[in-house]
C-alpha cells in the first residue's frame, strides 16, 4: 500500500501533527522515522495514506505545523522526498 | 493522621493517581526512545499529560510545557535562561529560596525586594512600580506566599513587566490548581508549578510553561537529533535530557483531570473558606496571634499562627503527637519571613487542600487549645 510520511522535528511535534489530523478526521499514525531519511538521527514522522495527503497538508497549514519533509513510501521498501 | 500540610505537598490524592503511576510502572516504556507499543504508550500518556497542562494554563501549544522533576527545577531552569553574572533583578518579598538561592549562585547578581506588608496588594503593585528601574533585567514574583497563603497582585506586577518590556517569571507553587494561572493573558515569559501539590500529581513531578526559548540545565539524549552533539533547539526536547518520570507524568495527568473535573474555582473556594474558617477560630484562643487577610480574596488555602511562648518547632511536634500534620520553622523562606516580621520566631502553617474538611479545622483548633491549657 502507497502511503506518505510526515517527517517531524520531533515527537511531541509529530504528536501535535497526528492530533490535528485526527481532529480534521485523518488518520495519522505516529512512527519511528526511518534512519534512512533523518540525517541529523533519531526522529518521528506521522504516516497517512496516499490518497488523504493533500487534505491532510491543509489542515497542517492551518494548524502552522511545518513538516521538516515528506516522503513517500515506494514499492521497493525505500523513501523519496516529495516536499516541502 | 489529620495532614494539614498540603502547602508543602498533597498527600490524599484521587485515587486514580496511584493507579495511573503503578499501571505504567507494569507497561510503560521510554517515550522517544522506541516505536513499538510500550513506548508509544509513554508517549501518548506524556503528550496527553502537556495537553491537559496547556488547557488548564491557557498555554498555546503543547510543546510549551515542559515536564520537570519539581517547581525547584523549573524556576532554576528559568532563572539561568534570563539572568547573567551582574543583571539586576526584582523580586517580591515573599519568594522562596527555590528563587533566592538560584540567584545567590549567579555572580554579582543584584536582587531587589518589594518588600510590602503583608495581604496589601496596592501597596506591593506601589513598591514594584517604584523599583522596576531601567536596570531591571527580570522580574521573579511567587502567585500565593508558601507561608502566609498572602495572594500576590500578579496580574498587576505582569502589567508592568509587560508596559516596560522586561520578561517576568512566575512561581506558582502554591496556586497552580486552585486559582487561575493564564500563560497568556499573564504573558508571563516563564510559569514554573509543581506537578505534587495542588495539581495532585506524585512527587518528582513539575511543569515548567514556557513562552520563550529556554536553556538547558542537563545536556543528553533527547530521541530527538542523536547525530549532534548540540541540544535541539526546541521545546520541550531542548530541555528534557534523559529518560522521563512516566510513572510521575501518568499520576500527574490523572491529577490534572481531576482538578480540571472538580474545576479551579470550586476547589480555591473550598480551601478558601476552610482557611478563613482556621483563622477565625484559632483568632479567638487566648495566647495565639493568626495571620489572616482582612478579605478573603488576599488569602489561598494557607494559614500560619504561633502559640506565644512555645517555640514554633515544639508547637509543630505536639501536634504531631496529636495526629496533626502541619508545618513549622522558616518553610524555606527567609524573605517571607523577614518581610513579615517573623524571621527570629518563624511560624506554624496549616495548608489545605480539596480533601480536607470543616472537621478537621475544628479538631485542628481544639488541638492548640489543648496546648494552651497544659
Amino acid at each position: 500500500m502507497v502511503y506518505y510520511l510526515i517527517v517531524c522535528r520531533s515527537l511531541t511535534y509529530a504528536q501535535r501533527t497526528a492530533a490535528v489530523l485526527e481532529r480534521g478526521g485523518i488518520t495519522g499514525t505516529v512512527l519511528r522515522a526511518p534512519r534512512s531519511i533523518v540525517g541529523e538521527g533519531c526522529g518521528y514522522a506521522v504516516k497517512v495514506a496516499e490518497r488523504r495527503l493533500a487534505q491532510a497538508l491543509v489542515l497542517l497549514n492551518r494548524a502552522e505545523l511545518r513538516p521538516k519533509g515528506i516522503y513517500i513510501a515506494e514499492s521497493d521498501g525505500s523513501y523519496r522526498q516529495v516536499g516541502p | 493522621m489529620i495532614y494539614l500540610d498540603s502547602a508543602a505537598t498533597t498527600l490524599q490524592k484521587p485515587p486514580a493517581v496511584a493507579r495511573a503511576a503503578a499501571a505504567a510502572m507494569g507497561r510503560m516504556a521510554s517515550p522517544g526512545r522506541g516505536g513499538y507499543p510500550a513506548a508509544m504508550a509513554a508517549a501518548d500518556t506524556i503528550f496527553a499529560c502537556r495537553e491537559a497542562a496547556a488547557r488548564l494554563f491557557h498555554v498555546p501549544e503543547p510543546d510549551q510545557v515542559v515536564l520537570t522533576m519539581n517547581a525547584t527545577h523549573g524556576l532554576n531552569l528559568a532563572i539561568k535562561t534570563l539572568v547573567a553574572p551582574g543583571d539586576t533583578v526584582l523580586i517580591s518579598g515573599y519568594e522562596h529560596n527555590a528563587v533566592t538561592r538560584p540567584l545567590a549562585a549567579i555572580s554579582n547578581v543584584a536582587v531587589k525586594v518589594a518588600d510590602a506588608p503583608l495581604f496589601r496588594p496596592e501597596a506591593m503593585v506601589e513598591r514594584f512600580r517604584a523599583l522596576l528601574t531601567p536596570e531591571v533585567s527580570c522580574v521573579i514574583c511567587t502567585h500565593v506566599s508558601n507561608v502566609f497563603g498572602y495572594v500576590l497582585p500578579v496580574g498587576e506586577i505582569a502589567g508592568l513587566c509587560r508596559q516596560r518590556g522586561v520578561p517576568f517569571v512566575l512561581d506558582a507553587s502554591q496556586s497552580a490548581g486552585a486559582l487561575p494561572v493564564h500563560m497568556a493573558e499573564l504573558c508571563a515569559d516563564f510559569i514554573a508549578m509543581p506537578g505534587h501539590k495542588g495539581l495532585y500529581g506524585p512527587q518528582g513531578t513539575g511543569l515548567l510553561l514556557c513562552a520563550r526559548p529556554a536553556e538547558p540545565l542537563l545536556e543528553g539524549g533527547t530521541g530527538s537529533l542523536s547525530a549532534l552533539q548540540t541540544m535541539p533547539d526546541f521545546l520541550p526536547d531542548r530541555l528534557e535530557a534523559g529518560t522521563h518520570n512516566v510513572p510521575g507524568a501518568a499520576g500527574l495527568l490523572e491529577g490534572l483531570r481531576f482538578v480540571e473535573g472538580r474545576g479551579t474555582a470550586r476547589i480555591l473556594d473550598h480551601e478558601r473558606r476552610l482557611a478563613a474558617q482556621c483563622a477565625r477560630e484559632l483568632a479567638v484562643l487566648d495566647g495565639v496571634t493568626v495571620w489572616a487577610a482582612p478579605r478573603l480574596a488576599h488569602q489561598a488555602g494557607v494559614v500560619s499562627f504561633r502559640v506565644e511562648g512555645m517555640d514554633c518547632e515544639e508547637t509543630g511536634a505536639r501536634l504531631g503527637r496529636q495526629g496533626i500534620a502541619v508545618r513549622a520553622g522558616l518553610h524555606c523562606a527567609p524573605l517571607a519571613h523577614r518581610t513579615a516580621g517573623t524571621l527570629d520566631t518563624g511560624t506554624v502553617r496549616a495548608s489545605f487542600s480539596a480533601f480536607n474538611t470543616t472537621g478537621e479545622v475544628h479538631a485542628l483548633v481544639r488541638a492548640v487549645a489543648r496546648l494552651r491549657s497544659l
